[in-house]
């Protein structure tokens, strides 16, 4: 986590945002504020509707209900002003195949005000800057998919954007380029860009985010910083407990009494707000029901571990 | 706008497949058509001689002289032959056709009769006997309609007029016969003026079919690419990207516009050059109304690309549709065969296909020889601008429903 700075002016604010996809509503009126400056996570799992909210915010889709204001820019009346403060890095690669990568940056920054000398400046920097200068000539479809990840991140920063949507930017690519992005990332937030961030890892949303939202089944449930989290979860560790003879049975008696269990396998985590006090009675009640630990480890609170305890669902399912 | 239409125009000269669909094969394809429908293959670009086997039966001076005035014209080849070889050649399918002149067409012909001329075709051959038959009913009547019709009001007045004097007779016939030589000599100059067949000039309407026709029906081919290429923009997630820009999403598709319209006015630019280099079409005397049409033309079809952009939802749509819509249009707008030669309900049918309206102008430009001004030219012009605008106007309709729906 980052540490703390201080934050003066709203940058986005997001009031009961709804939506509707014919009977399903994705979005249950979600209001919460981004500050200038703000790395905020957006988590959630797979049609929580973070993908729904970050198209909302970046004008593809209008809500039902709800206002969206960015910069001071009420999203429905001035579309345009927001779409020039704003950059889209989309989950999709979204790159012409056939363009060179210098191309393709040139016609993605050409949309925006930037004059032809001043993006071919910007283009050279941040071809540097992702390590994909040597390259610029290649067509894309020549590229591996992190370097094509690079790329699409790259596209939507020509332009100096106040406030960067990144949906699930790391998926699916190699260390290497996670690591560039990474840095990239880091980067452009101590430059002070507001950075909206929706992922499945946590942590990369422990490390970059200075607040984090959960959102599940179309409603933030918390939000806050991971200690704000921490304390609003009411959970502090997990003990992970393995087992010699864990049978269905016996793992329904134990989960029968403890709130919050998660099995792996052999393996059980026991959500706990208290260990010293809650090791004893899992042992004891373990025993009682004729089961044999072969091992036992204490995990520290994570994202993981809050936002298990907060929704009840692994953040993958 | 344009920064996307050259985006495109990049990708479009980046891609093989769609260069050699849209210059290659239709150029392979005009080649074909050119010599298969006639004009291509002997003197440069010019109209060749259309074969006619005729037999004459009457064996008279009169029938004879007509025979020889068929022969001379340059858009005709006569072949004479006895009446049994030429049925047995019709009957094997060796010839489309036979013109008999029978016996006693010089007695009727001077008696004001209907003469005896019997045509004797192959019904399989339609096409061929209807070209045929357009090329010999007008040069016989420039032939021998005005002496039939003379006849024909010498013997009315005769006959209306029992007891005239001989020497009243005698002159008003004489003034009759007059007025009907130099009528028949201004009815012939007429027809043979009016006629492009005889024209020696005037290039080949074989060739004006192979590259209007074909140029036209490729080009709608060509302009599905502007329909797949918004598809992909879809499938690959940069339609939504540029959704995220400050551009007004009416711009995609006007970009896409653009796109189409410059590629089409390429390919025909390209064509017609093509025919110029290969064919010796004729493009720089008429080069104006060549260039009117050629922009009315591409903007006719590309709207039809541009609409197609607008509709489709899967690639599977775009190509199943299109094959389908422009090998109709093609087909009923004379692209495959010339809708002169098609029974008159197709030819009413025809006016409905966009291919319709741009050969004509073609048609219109170096067959007809009309000028920039014509009435005619100018009316095909404004149908195919009428026809991109309709289609456009549809296909904003139709993205703005459509884009709504994109995330």
């Amino acid at each position: 986590m980052n540490e703390k700075r201080l934050y003066l002016f709203s940058m986005i604010s997001v009031s009961n945002l709804s939506k509707n996809y014919d009977a399903i509503q994705a979005l249950k009126g979600i209001s919460f504020g981004i500050k200038q400056g703000e790395f905020f996570g957006l988590l959630g799992p797979n049609g929580a509707g973070k993908t729904t909210t970050i198209s909302i915010m970046s004008t593809l889709l209008e809500p039902n209900a709800g206002s969206v204001s960015i910069a001071g820019f009420d999203l429905k009346n001035n579309p345009t002003e927001c779409k020039k403060i704003i950059g889209v890095v989309p989950q999709e690669i979204a790159l012409y195949n056939e363009l060179s990568a210098y191309d393709n940056l040139m016609f993605w920054g050409s949309l925006y005000n930037v004059t032809k000398s001043e993006l071919r400046l910007r283009i050279d920097e941040t071809l540097k800057l992702f390590g994909l200068f040597e390259r610029r000539n290649d067509k894309v479809k020549t590229y591996s998919g992190g370097m094509k990840r690079r790329i699409n991140i790259a596209s939507a920063l020509l332009h100096k954007p106040r406030v960067l949507f990144m949906d699930e930017p790391t998926v699916g690519i190699d260390p290497q380029s996670r690591n560039l992005i990474f840095e990239v990332v880091e980067k452009l937030h101590k430059e002070g860009m507001t950075i909206v961030y929706t992922t499945h890892y946590m942590e990369e949303a422990e490390r970059f985010c200075d607040r984090i939202g959960i959102i599940d089944n179309g409603q933030i449930i918390a939000q806050g910083t991971l200690e704000e989290l921490k304390s609003l979860s009411k959970i502090s560790e997990t003990i992970v407990v393995s087992f010699l003879n864990l049978s269905d049975s016996l793992y329904e008696k134990i989960s029968s009494e403890w709130e919050g269990l998660t099995r792996t396998e052999d393996v059980v985590h026991f959500i706990s707000s208290d260990v010293k006090r809650d090791l004893s009675v899992i042992v004891l009640k373990c025993s009682q029901a004729g089961l044999s630990i072969s091992h036992i480890d204490i995990k520290k609170v994570n994202l993981e571990t809050i936002f298990l305890s907060l929704t009840g669902k692994q953040l993958r399912d | 706008m344009v920064r996307l239409a050259l985006k495109d125009l990049k990708l479009f000269f980046a891609d093989k497949r769609s260069l050699m669909l849209t210059f290659a094969v239709p150029i392979a394809l005009i080649t074909l058509f050119a010599f298969a429908f006639g004009g291509v293959g002997q003197e440069k670009g010019k109209a060749r001689p259309t074969r006619v086997v005729v037999a004459d039966e009457d064996q008279t001076v009169t029938s004879k002289n007509v025979i020889a005035k068929l022969d001379s014209s340059k858009e005709l080849e006569v072949s004479l032959i006895g009446i049994d070889v030429a049925e047995s050649l019709v009957k094997k399918g060796d010839e489309a056709a036979v013109l008999i002149f029978h016996k006693g067409f010089s007695d009727s012909l001077n008696a004001g009769s209907k003469p005896p001329i019997e045509f004797k075709y192959d019904a399989a051959k339609e096409a061929e006997v209807g070209i045929l038959q357009g090329a010999l009913i007008g040069k016989l009547m420039g032939i021998i309609g005005g002496r039939s019709m003379e006849k024909n009001v010498l013997a009315k007045v005769d006959s209306d007029n029992p007891g005239m004097d001989e020497a009243t007779r005698k002159k008003i016939h004489e003034q009759i016969s007059k007025n009907f030589s130099d009528e028949t000599k201004k009815v012939s100059e007429t027809f043979i003026k009016a006629t492009p067949l005889v024209a020696e000039e005037e290039t080949s309407p074989g060739l004006i079919q192979a590259v209007a026709g074909t140029s036209i029906m490729m080009l709608l081919f060509s302009v599905v690419s502007v329909g797949a290429s918004m598809l992909d923009e879809k499938q690959e997630g940069t339609l939504k990207k540029l959704l995220y820009s400050p551009l007004h999403p009416n711009s995609i598709l006007f970009g896409k516009m653009i796109f189409a319209n410059s590629v089409s006015i390429l390919q025909l630019s390209v064509m017609f050059l093509y025919s110029r280099l290969a064919f010796g079409l004729d493009i720089f005397s008429h080069l104006p109304s060549l260039l009117l049409m050629i922009l009315a033309t591409a903007y006719a079809c590309s709207s039809f690309g541009v609409l197609l952009a607008s509709i489709a939802k899967t690639r599977q749509q775009v190509q199943g549709l299109s094959t389908l819509v422009v090998l109709i249009m093609s087909c009923i707008g004379g692209s495959m065969i010339p809708t002169f030669i098609m029974p008159p309900f197709m030819q009413k049918i025809s006016v409905l296909s966009v291919n319709y309206w741009g050969i004509q102008g073609f048609y219109d430009i170096f067959w007809r020889a009309l000028p920039f001004s014509d009435t005619t030219f100018l009316s095909r012009i404004f149908v195919l601008v009428l026809i991109g605008t309709v289609m456009n106007l549809i296909a904003l309709q139709m993205f703005k429903k459509n884009v709504l729906k994109i995330a």
